[in-house]
């Protein structure tokens, strides 16, 4: 497991399962785990949500591999299918981290995984951007985090650039109010 | 971003989680001053908690004062899976949008004495943050005001009272506890004080309502 | 004073650009689970392979292309430098608070308690006057922070000028200080 090479591109690896070296397959999980894995535990709010929906589109992905017509865009490819398990996962993942603040008992018995943040800003990030509705969440992510150009991000999401533009307008807004409601105290 | 832009900077996103990888990696220096047998039970509570959106420095800095108090392993656990429940406790009864800041206010007025129902009370009482409503609840029973009586106080004051208003309510029943006024009469006193500056705040806003 | 929206939404981003690090062994589950599945692509794959391999390529970059990759660049340079991440900075002021302990017979006080991660070295108490006053000033974000004094390396004493922290849970005795933010 692991990155052999940088210099082996995704193209190249795209080519090698799909004339069978299905451990190929295995390289292209690991170069994009994390990069992907950061976008749905923003996108989702919780570690064990985003690696589902990251599995899974791992999974659907690799099914689907002959119809990804040009493996030089493995990458942007494999975000497209993220981004709509991100969606479909979206309410099932609310529903499941209430219950969780339920179970006490699971606090008791949760893996270690690493911590990647450890400050009050980062809690009140997450929080702010927990309350943004999911378009605009969507969209603010993929602009500002993920930086991609509104077309790319037109291209993953299905709609228009306009909309987008006002989805980030959106966010923005609200993480300006939010953040400012929540350094009153 | 073109085609061929595109294809250019896959190679360099792929060096980007290299070394992103590389840094992620990196242990909390911050938990390292917990023994081995309390760190890993520590870190899995906060990344436990953080996975629920609950916040996590306050369970943090709660072990780093054990670690520095010298408590045992065992102490540190069982104060930071404390404190990790009143936060979930404190999120049932505040709602899910409760503030990070909110969150550990209200955690602090459970451990208080404070029912779940107060708090519950309190956010459809008031539209602007509870932090400090709730820290003072905190602190009033922390002063030993009975948690009927600041429960009560505070709850009559919040809808109205600007925040800078319940802390200088605070300070008042604390000036008149140390004075060796009863708590329960001193808070009743200052609630009454503190009620009527603050119609008199919002007259002034108003003028010319009754 | 607030900051300015363009440099609050950089700050958020930039938060959350850091890397996270998902569990390796998701790696495992997802080859698991694609065993049991045929082979993608097939034949027509393989004529597309040898169709690509036939036809040269070339790859060029526009400059804004060139512009967003000097920005990874720059990203990735910066990533391999950080070793452990401080805490941003702040966004709303800080008010400035003075501790004062009585303590004539103490040689060293410091002031330790939530806003210092409680490392009972960050922040030493000055001793002034001849009544032994010990007082330290402390910058202070709106929020709720316990914190002790510790008195010549051995002994905890609260502040008798603050109300008690009740959630004490180390049998030491703490106190609580409540920063409200302007409102």
């Amino acid at each position: 497991m692991g990155i052999h090479s940088v210099g082996t591109s995704d193209a190249a690896l795209v080519r090698r399962v799909q004339t069978g070296d299905a451990g190929a397959y295995a390289d292209l999980v690991a170069r994009y785990r994390d990069r992907l894995g950061r976008y749905a535990l923003h996108m989702l709010g919780n570690r064990e949500d985003a690696e589902e929906v990251l599995q899974d589109a791992f999974v659907r992905a690799y099914r689907s591999l002959g119809c990804c017509d040009d493996p030089e865009r493995f990458g942007a490819w494999l975000y497209g299918i993220l981004v709509n398990r991100c969606r479909t996962a979206g309410a099932r993942a609310a529903r499941r981290a209430r219950r969780f603040v339920h179970d006490p008992a699971a606090l008791e018995t949760a893996p270690f995984a690493g911590p990647d943040g450890r400050t009050e800003w980062d809690d009140t990030v997450r929080w702010a951007l927990a309350r943004l509705p999911s378009d605009a969440r969507e969209a603010f992510l993929l602009k500002h985090v993920e930086e991609l150009e509104y077309e790319d991000m037109a291209r993953l999401t299905g709609a228009g650039v306009s909309a987008l533009k006002m989805r980030v307008k959106r966010a923005r807004e609200q993480l300006q109010a939010m953040l400012k409601e929540a350094e009153r105290v | 971003m073109t085609r061929t832009g595109t294809r250019a900077a896959l190679p360099l996103l792929v060096a980007m989680v290299v070394a992103g990888r590389a840094t992620a990696q990196q242990p909390d220096p911050r938990l390292e001053r917990l023994d081995t047998a309390a760190r890993p039970t520590v870190a899995a509570l906060v990344d436990s908690a953080r996975a629920a959106m609950l916040p996590t420095e306050p369970l943090v800095q709660r072990a780093l004062e054990g670690a520095t108090k010298r408590a045992a392993g065992d102490a540190i656990v069982a104060a930071v899976r404390r404190l990790a429940a009143d936060l979930g406790h404190a999120r049932d009864a505040l709602g899910p949008t409760a503030s990070p800041a909110e969150l550990t206010a209200g955690a602090a007025a459970l451990r208080a004495g404070a029912s779940q129902a107060t708090l519950a009370q309190l956010r459809h009482a008031r539209r602007e943050p509870l932090t400090v409503p709730l820290a003072v609840l905190a602190d009033l029973v922390a002063s030993g005001v009975p948690v009927d009586s600041a429960a009560a106080a505070v709850l009559g004051l919040a809808a109205r009272a600007r925040d800078a208003d319940l802390v200088e309510f605070r300070r008042a029943v604390e000036r008149d506890i140390a004075l060796g006024a009863p708590p329960a009469a001193a808070t009743a006193a200052a609630a009454t004080a503190a009620d009527v500056w603050v119609n008199a705040g919002a007259r002034q806003q108003r003028p010319g309502r009754p | 004073m607030f900051e300015p929206m363009d440099d609050l939404i950089e700050r958020i981003a930039r938060h959350l650009r850091r890397p996270v690090q998902i569990d390796p062994a998701l790696d495992g589950r997802v080859m698991r689970e694609i065993s049991a599945l045929p082979t993608p692509g097939g034949a027509t794959a393989l004529r597309k392979a040898w169709g690509w391999l036939r036809r040269p390529h070339q790859v060029t970059l526009t400059p804004l292309g060139g512009l967003a990759a000097a920005a990874v660049l720059a990203i990735v340079i910066l990533l391999s430098r950080m070793g452990s991440t401080p805490p941003a900075p702040p966004l709303a002021e800080s008010r400035a608070f003075q501790f004062v302990l009585v303590a004539p017979r103490a040689t060293h006080v410091s002031l330790v308690g939530d806003f210092n991660d409680w490392d009972a070295t960050r922040t030493p108490m000055l001793r002034t006057g001849r009544e032994a006053l010990w007082t330290v000033v402390v910058p202070l974000m709106p929020g709720r922070y316990h914190y002790a004094f510790f008195v010549d390396g051995s002994r905890w004493l609260a502040d008798p000028s603050a109300p008690v922290a009740r959630d004490e849970d180390y049998g030491e005795p703490s106190s609580v200080l409540t920063v409200g933010g302007g409102s």
